[in-house]
């Protein structure tokens, strides 16, 4: 059991406010050096998550994922049906996604997910999230204005298309199913996924389209 | 808490910076990021607990420090509130106790472990769920001044339950060190009910509720 305390930790806070140096990269430096000097983690641990989460965890697992569905009804029954159990096919569950949930758009519904309260994301099907997403303006005006918001985005929406906005307050994660593009039969799992944007599956992006996309 | 990071609905906020699509801009937040999968944090901290740890950071902090920089200083706060840093450690940035790491993983190692990092946070209990699929819940008006997941602007305000996902380990205790399993429901409020007549009555924002959260 750790010893944390609330009022003890804002007490910290104020102390670390006015002593740690103000430039976030020594910061976090210190905490770096600190921690392998304490033989707590090895720096090349580090490095190897920077990679991991740099090249190998990111948007195309969970453009793979919607590819599929898209392809494969049965897939994206089981994907609708419990999303966390349906990426481990592909071996993509990890942070933040035991209790995954895809939301599915449709010609009259739009789905937008946000998190007002710290900023969650499905990271192991995602990746890291873009900063927009962690923006205090994002994370106020979502619930409120969710259509204005996507029209800062591009997404015009026509007023018979209801907004969902999931508001991410416990551990349940979502991730949006978008629609396919038109004119997109006889394309490949690959060219099907390379047409899906991080933006669409977060629900900020909508009409994905073949050419140019 | 009715703290600075309650952001849901509050008015006065620009523009979404819609081109600031990267997750990381400098290395140092990468690195950070890359510290927080080393369990780096004091043994048996509980997600909770780090979430109201930010929620206790100085206010004007919290809205001008970035994101990773608040975990870094997070990660200070909670290591000298558990004794295992020492104020001086942390200013310094350095030791006199050295000791000699764990041998290093590899890229290899480092996926094969996040993918264990999917956790379960569903706790049942013996109690039955006091509300079903599609009916309505109305939130409490006040809540304590702890860590809670009950957003200012989903208070005081009656929704629809549209699924049921057993019990979860409640956030509020959990901030407190207690693992403590209650109903969780996922709420849908009309967006009108929470903003007014001026709202899209088609649109719709949902939330998950713990059972205390309603009256």
């Amino acid at each position: 059991m750790s010893s944390f305390e609330s009022d003890k930790a804002a007490k910290i806070h104020r102390q670390l406010h006015s002593h740690l140096p103000s430039d976030p990269a020594l910061r976090v430096k210190a905490l770096e050096s600190l921690v392998v000097e304490r033989g707590l983690v090895a720096s090349e641990t580090i490095d190897a998550w920077v990679e991991a989460y740099s090249e190998h965890i990111g948007p195309m697992r969970g453009a793979q994922v919607i590819a599929r569905s898209w392809l494969d009804p049965e897939f994206k029954a089981r994907l609708l049906d419990n999303a966390a159990e349906a990426i481990k096919e592909f071996g993509f569950e990890g942070n933040a996604t035991g209790h995954l949930i895809a939301v599915e758009n449709t010609d009259d519904t739009h789905n937008m997910v946000v998190c007002t309260l710290c900023s969650c994301y499905p990271f192991s099907i995602l990746g890291m999230s873009p900063s927009w997403y962690k923006s205090s303006e994002y994370r106020a005006r979502a619930v409120r204005e969710p259509r204005k918001v996507l029209a800062e985005f591009g997404v015009e929406l026509n007023e018979n298309i209801a907004v969902r906005v999931w508001d991410s307050t416990a551990e349940i994660r979502y991730i949006v199913i978008p629609q396919r593009p038109a004119n997109s039969d006889g394309l490949s799992e690959a060219d099907l996924a390379a047409l899906i944007t991080r933006n669409s599956m977060i629900g900020t992006d909508r009409t994905l389209t073949t050419g140019g996309a | 808490m009715d703290g600075i990071h309650d952001l849901g609905g509050k008015e006065g906020y620009g523009p979404i910076p819609i081109g600031d699509n990267e997750g990381f801009h400098h290395d140092w937040e990468r690195r950070m990021w890359a510290m927080a999968r080393c369990g780096l944090l004091p043994p048996g901290t509980i997600i909770d607990q780090f979430r109201h740890g930010l929620e206790r950071m100085v206010p004007q902090d919290y809205l001008s420090l970035s994101y990773f920089d608040k975990w870094c200083v997070n990660y200070h706060m909670l290591n000298v509130c558990a004794g295992i840093f020492t104020m001086d450690e942390v200013l310094s940035g350095h030791t006199d106790q050295h000791a000699r790491p764990p041998a290093p993983a590899t890229l290899k190692q480092a996926i094969e472990t996040q993918r264990g990092l999917a956790t379960d946070f569903s706790s049942p209990v013996s109690t039955s769920p006091r509300f079903s699929i599609g009916e309505a819940v109305t939130t409490k008006r006040l809540m304590h001044s702890g860590h809670t997941r009950l957003p200012a602007y989903a208070r005081d305000a009656t929704g629809t339950v549209i699924t049921y996902h057993g019990a979860h380990f409640l956030a509020d205790k959990g901030a407190q060190g207690v693992h403590s399993g209650e109903h969780l429901y996922t709420v849908s409020f009309a967006a009108t009910q929470l903003w007014g007549p001026e709202a899209n009555a088609r649109d719709t924002v949902t939330l998950e509720l713990w059972e205390s959260y309603f009256v």
